[in-house]
């Protein structure tokens, strides 16, 4: 399936990080007025391929083929200028200026009168590429004031300005447009890029595969850092593209079910009528040690608030937790972490680990008590100790003093949610704990959490995928809205459907 | 830990060569009186960096250093034989001046991290709050030290060699037994590196920021007392110039303003850089015009060459 | 700019408040006052202390206004004095840079106030021009003292060998004249002084310990006299020479007169240093401005060699230095120009 005369085309591309394959010899190309959508799991390599396709990372072997001939764009800026425009998942949007300063940031130029920028005149021109997005709003107004589903449709006609200005192709990237958008947002998206195809090409990514399929000519499906499948969308089926995707069928031993445990320790935390202002309200539950409760919804559902409550990092505004019986302050992360909870957040390169330090030094951040005798460290303590986690959780590091940045992500994960067990938590919250990692990687996480569970910790789980959250917990919350929708036992051998939860998620 | 790589070598690199450079213009560089001047110049800056190696790391700045270090000397002098006061502590002045140099360092912590305004705005203020005691106290007029005694502290000798760069060796070792074997070290590395994982790994940020300020206070209340000491006085305007040589040492060294980079022996390496640029100036014979161009292009020389671009995160 | 004016706009509201509280006692009093660089150095609080001791002796209020080296700040401070006395002030004051002080008399004028000026002033600014609120201008030979204290240095060298020098900031009138006096000085002795090495310190004590460790290096016993731009130089000079036990063996002059180079004069430690008696400068420069303001002479009528000239600079050496502790260091505040060494010159 070659097309005539690919606009961009990625022939053998590789690139490597210390200890991941991130990309192994990826061949993609994208047709003139073609849809290519790109699927793959959290994980598989689509955005390192997006960074790479932006310039932000090299490549170390291959080459990229814009417009029929080798390039290598030095940044995201550059890319733009030669025609390739990207929406990215985080956003670029600069929260200060104005939602037309976005818009031309960088082009200001071709408003320029008399050397000042004409503002009338770029308002005028943001109101134009607004309309493309039939996104409503005053060009003049900053960005900080519109909500995050509004930005976003800025930032795609951002992108969109590019056509019409360039004289060459234009390739447009959207890397996870729709994951904050609502349904008619989406619709509305996709209206968008029908539009434009008569007039550029457009690189889709998305793990909803529905959505894909809906608006992709053509799929690539990602996997490992490896192209596993190319398919028309046409001749595609959801079930076939996720088999690819996950590149198994579902398996129970996937998620380590025979290590599930059916019966619990002493009650540890009770959570009684817990709320933050605006976030969630009147949570309430029981969880047993050994016991891990699943935490489902959508974005805004208020699970992710509660997780960092329980982290300590947004002060609860009612309701009380208790830890073995004895109400707790969680005001301050210092005082979550002294009651008994290990918070493994989802941002875990800014929130999880500290960089310059090694793998020792990170696993003893939290226990720092009881590495040292009168402020000073105990070396070989904690070299020991250290090196024992190392060998158990297989975390792959040439030593305990390699700095903790060399390391991939899943074995930082390791790392982070050893600090915890080093640390002694009863209760371990856990944000995303496989976002971005390897799948091998995945199991051993998924190995480690049945472990902590082993030994009696009680474990709050906000998974990456439902199907994760029903593979490992013991019982499912479902919250909708700041509020608990549903309850639902997941023992081995009864776990509810996927549909089932959804049902109650929306 | 993090100081132990080949980023700490670029500095020692720049030094060095430095060094080669005065020495073919100028022999009598490589001289041992020569190099005991060096290190005689370099006593007091070095003692100074030691706490703001540790306030940089941690993403802060202390710029009270030139009000901390003239307080604590007109402290100094005023408790020792002078013309003045009554008072004749001799040697124990000192740990009176560090004690008052820790005091001022707590006001710096406890002002920043319990009124969270910005150590740069704080440490401005107490700096110049310092200096108005000392001015008030003095009325203007130096504190002049008679005790022969007490300024042996950096002019006499011990094994050959002025005391004061004994002292400066040993807050050297203090300094690197914080970074290197406390919690207080590595939880300096931790804050600078990401607050906010360290927040949230239970460690104790404020009191760890505000102890780090009492740190630099003891060392600035060290280097008054070494100042009086050595020029035998105490006034007002004793330290200035040296906020300057501190924070372009703990820079030169290799230790990121951004925190989290860097260690003490870099600002030893940074401190021996500029002072041998002074001296190298003048041994070189460089004419005073253009001294301060030559010697602000050699600072963003070595800057430069001390930084380390490799990307520091492996983005996945 | 929006903050200059805010400032200004606070000084004035301060004033408005103050004068509010200041009428009530003294509505009809003269106002004495002082304006300087700083008060955290010898010479300046001395200058002040002169001032406040002639205030005493007349019995009127007496203020010291302080620009911590800037022009912006001592001028508001002025204007808003001037104002808030309604201009029935007498102000001697050093401006913190010579431009300033064409500023100063204009407000001073405007107002009626009386001024005298100390060391900066435009050359072409003239007292006599401003009549008869511009009083006086009061300055030192820079050039004419620092010849005579480098005679003294080459004197205690024995008349000749090389001597290194330590300059102010390289851009003040006070430094360049110095460096020239020296300079001319060292050109008397037909070449057997010569000046080793030249090398501005600011200033600044530390630095001149740095340079002169620098310089025993570089010229080790050659080095057979220190000539420092004023006394904190010649201070850090002598106290690296201390530290490699040569203090005292080596002459070292400085200018200013402090106490810590009087009593190292007096140790034999420095060759030599020049007292400006600042005491005199504050308390004359007033008592000269308060003659003229209360009509006690008519400022207007007298020659152009009283509205500008050169206050004494003594040259205290070992030799001197005793009688020079023991002399009668008090004088007539009506005895205006009995300290007077000429008019002014420009080069």
């Amino acid at each position: 399936m070659t097309a005539v005369n690919p606009v961009l085309e990625l022939r053998n591309v590789t690139k490597e990080f210390p200890g991941v394959r991130a990309l192994d010899c990826v061949n993609i190309h994208v047709g003139r007025n073609e849809v290519v959508g790109l699927i793959g799991e959290n994980g598989a390599g689509k955005s390192t391929l997006v960074k790479t396709l932006a310039g932000i990372h090299r490549i170390d072997e291959g080459e990229l083929i814009f417009e029929g001939e080798p390039k290598s764009f030095r940044s995201p800026r550059d890319a733009f200028n030669h025609g390739l425009a990207m929406v990215f998942q985080e956003q670029s949007i600069i929260q200060t200026l104005t939602v037309a300063e976005n818009i031309f940031l960088g082009r200001e130029r071709e408003f320029l009168r008399f050397g000042v920028i004409d503002k009338r005149a770029m308002n005028a021109a943001a109101k134009v590429e607004l309309a493309k997005v039939h996104l409503d709003c005053d060009p003049a107004q900053k960005c900080a004031r519109l909500d995050f589903a509004a930005r976003q449709m800025v930032e795609i006609a951002k992108a969109l300005s590019l056509d019409g200005r360039l004289d060459g192709d234009v390739v447009i990237l959207l890397d996870e447009p729709t994951s904050v958008l609502e349904r008619r947002e989406i619709d509305l998206l996709f209206g968008i890029i029908r539009e434009l195809k008569a007039k550029a090409s457009i690189i889709f990514i998305s793990h909803r595969l529905d959505e894909v399929l809906e608006v992709s000519d053509r799929v690539y499906v990602l996997r490992d850092g490896a192209v596993v499948h190319e398919t028309t969308s046409s001749d595609a089926s959801i079930t076939g593209l996720h088999e690819h995707m996950v590149g198994r069928q579902l398996d129970h031993q996937y998620y380590r079910e025979n290590k599930q445990r059916a019966a619990f320790g002493n009650p540890v935390l009770s959570v009684r009528d817990l709320s933050i202002d605006d976030e969630f309200s009147n949570l309430s539950f029981e969880l047993a040690e050994g016991e891990i409760l699943g935490l489902a919804g959508v974005v805004g559902s208020g699970r992710e608030a509660f997780a960092r409550c329980l982290g300590g990092l947004l002060p609860p505004s009612g309701g009380e937790v208790l830890i073995d019986g004895k109400p707790v302050r969680l005001n301050r992360p210092h005082q979550a972490v002294n009651s008994g909870f290990g918070f493994v957040p989802s941002e875990r390169k800014s929130e999880g680990i500290v960089t310059g330090l090694s793998v020792a030094e990170n696993m003893t951040l939290a226990a720092g008590e009881r590495f040292s005798r009168l402020g000073f460290i105990r070396f070989e303590k904690e070299r020991t100790e250290c090196q024992s986690w190392i060998d158990r959780l297989q975390i792959r590091t040439p030593s305990s003093k390699t700095p903790m940045q060399s390391l991939s992500g899943g074995n930082q994960q390791k790392v982070v949610l050893s600090k915890w067990q080093i640390f002694g938590s009863k209760v371990a919250v856990l944000d995303h704990p496989t976002r971005g990692i390897d799948v091998g990687a995945k199991e051993d996480v998924y190995e480690l959490i049945r472990e902590m569970a082993d030994q009696g910790v009680a474990i709050v789980l906000l998974g990456d995928t439902l199907e994760e959250v029903i593979g490992l917990s013991n019982r499912i919350l479902v919250l909708r809205d700041g509020e608990v929708s549903a309850s639902f036992d997941a023992p081995v051998g009864g776990k509810p459907d996927q549909l089932d939860l959804i049902s109650k998620m929306v | 830990m993090a100081s132990i790589n080949l980023r700490a070598l670029a500095p020692i690199g720049v030094f060095f060569l430095l060094c080669f450079v005065i020495a073919v213009f100028s022999p009598n560089f490589l001289s041992v009186s020569n190099a005991i001047r060096i290190l005689n110049a370099s006593a007091i800056p070095v003692v100074l960096v030691m706490g703001a190696t540790f306030v940089i790391l941690m993403g802060s700045i202390d710029l009270s250093v030139e009000g901390i270090v003239a307080l604590c000397a007109v402290v100094t002098a005023s408790l020792v034989l002078n013309d003045t006061t009554g008072a004749n502590l001799g040697l124990w002045a000192v740990p009176f001046a560090v004690l008052a140099g820790g005091l001022i360092g707590a006001v710096n912590g406890a002002t920043h991290v319990y009124l969270k305004v910005p150590s740069f705005m704080v440490t401005l203020g107490i700096g110049f709050v310092c200096l108005g005691i000392a001015t008030a106290a003095l009325g203007g007029f130096p504190v002049r030290i008679s005790d022969r005694g007490f300024r042996a502290l950096t002019l006499g000798r011990s094994l050959g060699l002025p005391n004061g760069i004994w002292v400066a060796a040993a807050s050297v070792f203090v300094a690197l037994i914080i970074q290197e074997r406390t919690r207080l070290g590595r939880y300096v590395y931790a804050i600078g590196t990401d607050e906010i994982t360290a927040r949230q790994s239970g460690v104790p940020v404020e009191r760890t920021r505000v102890l780090v300020f009492v740190l630099a206070g003891l060392f600035s209340g060290l280097a008054g007392a070494m100042a009086a000491a050595q020029l035998g006085q105490g006034h007002a305007l004793i330290a200035s110039g040296r906020l300057f040589t501190t924070i372009t040492a703990v820079v030169v060294g290799g230790t990121a303003l951004s925190g989290g980079v860097g260690s003490v022996l870099n600002s030893v390496v940074g401190v021996l850089i500029v002072v041998v640029l002074t001296n190298g100036m003048v041994l070189m014979g460089v004419p005073p015009f253009v001294q301060q161009g030559v010697q602000g292009f050699l600072i963003i020389v070595a800057v430069s060459l001390a930084l380390d671009r490799r990307q520091l995160e492996v983005v996945k | 700019m929006g903050k200059l004016i805010r400032n200004t706009v606070m000084v004035s509201v301060a004033a408005m408040l103050s004068t509010g509280i200041n009428s009530a006692t003294f509505a009809d009093d003269l106002t004495l006052a002082i304006s300087m660089r700083s008060l955290s150095n010898p010479y300046h609080a001395t200058f002040a202390r002169g001032g406040e001791e002639f205030a005493k002796s007349v019995g009127l209020p007496f203020e010291v206004l302080v620009t911590e080296g800037n022009s912006e700040k001592g001028l508001a401070d002025i204007r808003a004095l001037i104002s808030r006395t309604n201009g029935n002030v007498c102000i001697n004051v050093d401006p913190n840079d010579s431009p300033d002080a064409a500023t100063i008399v204009d407000e001073a004028k405007a107002a009626g106030a009386y001024v005298v000026t100390q060391w900066n002033k435009p050359d072409d600014l003239h007292p006599w021009d401003h009549d008869p609120n511009y009083v006086a201008h009061m300055s030192f030979s820079g050039v004419g003292t620092s010849k005579e204290i480098t005679n003294a240095l080459i004197d205690a060298m024995g008349g000749e060998g090389g001597i290194v020098a330590i300059g102010g900031i390289l851009s003040n009138v006070p430094a360049i004249e110095r460096k020239l006096g020296m300079e001319m000085a060292v050109a008397d002795t037909g070449g057997k002084v010569e000046i080793l090495d030249f090398q501005p310190a600011d200033w600044n004590e530390t630095k001149a310990f740095e340079i002169m460790q620098a310089w025993l290096t570089r010229y080790g016993d050659d080095i057979k006299g220190v000539w420092a731009a004023n006394d904190s130089m010649g201070i850090g000079a002598l106290e690296a020479l201390r530290q490699e036990g040569k203090a005292g063996s080596v002459p070292v002059v400085g200018i200013d007169g402090t106490e810590a180079a009087l009593s190292a004069v007096e140790a034999g430690e420095m060759a030599g240093t020049v007292a400006w008696d600042p005491t005199w400068t504050g308390g004359m420069g007033l008592s000269l401005c308060h003659a003229a303001a209360t009509g006690a002479i008519d400022i207007a009528a007298e020659p152009h060699a009283h509205r500008e000239f050169y206050g004494t600079g003594i040259v205290v050496t070992p030799a001197n230095i005793a009688e020079f502790r023991s002399r009668d260091a008090s004088f007539d505040y009506n005895d205006y120009w009995a300290k007077s060494t000429g008019q002014i010159q420009y080069q």
